[in-house]
Order: C-alpha cells, then sequence, then structure tokens
C-alpha cells in the first residue's frame, strides 16, 4: 500500500478523470434522453400515424404493428424522461440502447429490400435521387451514434446531477475512489 | 480479557454495519419499488390517454347519400349540406391512405350522415413506378365502371382492405371484378369495364390535374375548407372537433 501522503498528488489527476467520465455519461444521457422524448412526443399525438409508419416496415404482423405503433411514443417518452432525470438510468439506457439495435436493424432491412418508409405517399416526380432511398444511411448513422450513448450510460452510470444519487439508487458495483459526492457509490470494494 | 472486549466490540461495530448496510439495501428497494410504480402509473395513464383519443369510431345508422360526379370526385353529404368540406385526396395502393380508412373513415362517414359536413373523394395515382402506379390505375379504373354512389362507396372500402404490398404486383382484373360481385356491384358492363381498364386514361387525366392544381406533397392529404389538416386527420377525435368547429 502506497503511503497517503505520497499519494495524495497521484490521486488528484485520477480524480479529475473520473470526474470528467461522469460528465460524459450526463451528456449522453441528455442527448439520447432529450432525442428519445422529442421522438415519442412528436409521434404521441397521432398514434395511427406511428403504427403506419412501424407497417411499412414489414417486419411485424398488423396486430402486433399496431401495438408497436401505440406503445413506442409511449416508452420513448418514458425513457426519455427518465434518463435526463438519471432516474433507474441503467436500466432505461438497456432500454434505449435495445430500441436502437431494433431501429438499425428495421432501417437496415427496409433498406436492402427497398422500401421506403413515408408517413404518406409521395410521387417522386422524376427529380433526382428521388426513386434511392435519401436518408436512409444518415439515419443509421444517427441511431449507431445513440446506440453509443446507451452503451456508455450502461457502462458508467448514473453520471452527473443524477436523480439515482439524490435518491440513493446508484449502484454500489463501482469500486471508484473517493470521489466524494453524488455519482459514487458506498465505496465499500475500496480499501 | 481486553483481548475478548476487544473482539467482542469488533464484532458488535460488524453487526452494527451489517445492520446499517441492510437498511440502507431496504431504503434502496423501496424507493426503487416506488419509482417503478410511479412509472407504470403514469405509463398506464398515457397509454389509456393515447388509445381513447385516437379511438376509431364505429359507423352506426344509415350513411348519407353517395354521388359520383361525372369527371371523378364522389360526394357524400346529405341533402342541402354544402360546408363545411372535407376533401380526401387519396390513392388506393397508398399504405397510408389504407390507414387513414381505417383509422378515420368512419369518422367521415358519420360526420357526413350526421350532416356535419360534405366529404369529397379524390382518387389519384400518386405513383410514377412500378408496380405501385399499374396497381393503382387498376384499382381507381375499376372503381370508376361502379355507377352506384352506395356500391361504390362499398368497393372503395374492400380495395383498401384488398391492398397490395407496395413491392408487389397486386390490384389483377380478376380480382378487382370478384371484389365487386362480393359487395354487390350491379351495373351491367362492370366486368368488362374493369377487365378492358377502360377508365384509365379519364382517371389519369384527372388525377394528373387534381395533383397539379392543388398542390398535393403527396397522399393522404385531407383539407377542411381548403386548408390540409396535416396528421390531425388520423386523429379521429381531433378531426371530428376541427369539422365541427369549422361548422360553426
Amino acid at each position: 500500500m502506497v503511503q497517503l501522503a505520497s499519494g495524495r498528488p497521484v490521486l488528484s489527476p485520477l480524480r479529475s478523470v473520473v470526474t470528467a467520465l461522469s460528465w460524459v455519461t450526463t451528456v449522453a444521457r441528455l442527448v439520447l434522453g432529450v432525442s428519445l422524448f422529442v421522438a415519442g412526443a412528436i409521434k404521441i399525438g397521432a398514434p395511427a400515424v406511428s403504427v403506419q409508419a412501424v407497417k411499412a416496415y414489414e417486419l411485424l404482423p398488423d396486430t402486433l404493428a399496431t401495438v408497436v405503433g401505440h406503445g413506442l411514443p409511449i416508452v420513448e417518452i418514458i425513457v426519455g424522461i427518465l434518463l435526463v432525470l438519471g432516474l433507474l438510468t441503467r436500466p432505461s439506457a438497456v432500454v434505449g440502447g435495445v430500441l436502437m439495435v431494433a431501429f438499425i436493424v428495421g432501417i437496415s432491412s427496409a433498406w436492402a429490400r427497398g422500401l421506403r418508409i413515408d408517413c404518406g405517399c409521395f410521387g417522386g416526380g422524376g427529380t433526382v435521387g428521388a426513386d434511392q432511398d435519401p436518408g436512409y444511411i444518415w439515419e443509421l448513422l444517427r441511431d449507431a451514434g445513440f446506440l453509443l450513448c446507451a452503451a456508455w450510460i450502461v457502462y458508467k452510470p448514473p453520471g452527473r446531477f443524477a436523480m439515482d444519487s439524490a435518491l440513493g439508487l446508484a449502484g454500489s458495483r463501482e469500486p471508484g475512489p473517493a470521489d466524494g459526492d453524488e455519482d459514487d457509490e458506498d465505496g465499500s470494494d475500496t480499501d | 480479557m481486553s483481548k475478548r472486549a476487544r473482539e467482542a466490540s469488533a464484532k458488535a461495530r460488524a453487526a452494527a454495519q451489517r445492520e446499517a448496510v441492510r437498511k440502507q439495501e431496504q431504503r434502496k428497494r423501496t424507493t426503487m419499488l416506488t419509482t417503478i410504480g410511479v412509472i407504470v402509473v403514469v405509463a398506464g395513464a398515457v397509454t389509456w390517454w393515447s388509445v381513447r383519443q385516437s379511438a376509431s369510431e364505429e359507423v352506426t345508422g344509415a350513411l348519407a347519400p353517395v354521388e359520383i360526379q361525372p369527371d371523378g370526385p364522389v360526394v357524400m353529404a346529405r341533402p342541402g349540406v354544402t360546408a363545411p368540406v372535407v376533401d380526401v385526396y387519396e390513392d388506393y395502393q397508398c399504405p397510408a391512405c389504407k390507414q387513414l380508412e381505417l383509422t378515420s373513415g368512419s369518422t367521415l362517414k358519420n360526420l357526413a350522415a350526421e350532416g356535419k359536413a360534405k366529404v369529397v373523394y379524390h382518387l389519384l395515382t400518386i405513383f410514377k413506378q412500378e408496380p405501385t402506379m399499374s396497381n393503382s390505375l387498376r384499382a381507381a379504373s375499376a372503381a370508376r365502371c361502379v355507377t352506384d354512389g352506395a356500391q361504390w362507396l362499398k368497393y372503395h372500402d374492400r380495395l383498401y382492405q384488398e391492398q397490395p404490398s407496395e413491392t408487389s404486383v397486386g390490384f389483377g382484373v380478376d380480382d378487382l371484378v370478384r371484389w365487386g360481385r362480393d359487395v354487390g356491384v350491379t351495373g351491367a358492363d362492370f366486368e368488362s369495364c374493369v377487365r378492358d381498364q377502360k377508365n384509365v386514361a379519364a382517371h389519369q387525366q384527372y388525377s394528373a390535374q387534381v395533383i397539379a392544381t392543388q398542390k398535393l406533397p403527396g397522399t393522404p392529404t385531407v383539407m377542411l375548407d381548403g386548408q390540409s389538416l396535416g396528421t390531425t386527420a388520423f386523429v379521429p377525435s381531433a378531426l371530428r372537433e376541427a369539422v365541427l368547429d369549422a361548422a360553426k
């Protein structure tokens, strides 16, 4: 065991790294949470449009597509709020990550089959590129980015400004060094 | 003695620590369960609201008279009802139009039957690629072979039920004839009219003209007195409210 006196200057940079990492989690939570919330809020007013969008992927039978179309906006809104609040952070991030994987699979499959996922039908009056499927690649990249956010949050929850910490729900599995206040844990593993 | 005392106090301290940890775990579990409970209640309430406000109406009672105009549009209204006008621009092959009919078709029928609106259907062909374009043309042309308004509306609903995928050839003439017979289309020359696709040219002309003059971005588009309702058309309760407000 290193003497505490000599450990002190070594600990400081380490501590700032840990602090920085927990801020990364906060940012990831805000990015993913706000995006999910907005995506859900746009859809929830008109679930029939959302059902139509799910059906357009031609992956699910109609009844299941109806359930998903109605349920997805609600799940997105709730998970979005939980991530922003940092409440039940890790499970919320897991759900967010699963959604992103599902979106990535769905979009890739629609792209591969040449489907167009629109909320209406458009003629594409002979304009350049109208017959291609614009945007799929960007949607995939965007969702991959969100998936990364989710993965980071699952790896290092709950970050700064998290209700999990305030309520004492933050897990006890991170044996972080005495980092003080919110984001850490009881430190039972440290010695 | 002193060793025993030390051991005892160590034991006590350990026990106290275990107790504290146990209490903390318990508190954590209670908070967790409360949080989950609140989330479940909120989710349930939102689901209930969402399902309720988007629930489709049942068609009750007799429909308003349906009249086919010579150039293509089909008017559904009680005699003397001229406003507000709800224009429905749709394509038999368009999946979003099918969804609109499934969701809000009954509301439009009810509003017309109640004398609260004059509903005008405009069947178009929005697609410019195959197989969707030919599917749409065959269906729209066949529907124009129906001469009776009430029969037309039944056939129109049946065509939406039978809508093929956008990626496959569908709305074949044999099927189009059979579905007509199923819903009670009686015209003597209905079958030959469908098989010969007699109305394709007339339909294409009407369709192109409407898309150009209305500057339609796509289908379905539902307009209330000339203003597009956007996604409101997909929310039966909101659609009804908008139409009733316009009638005031």
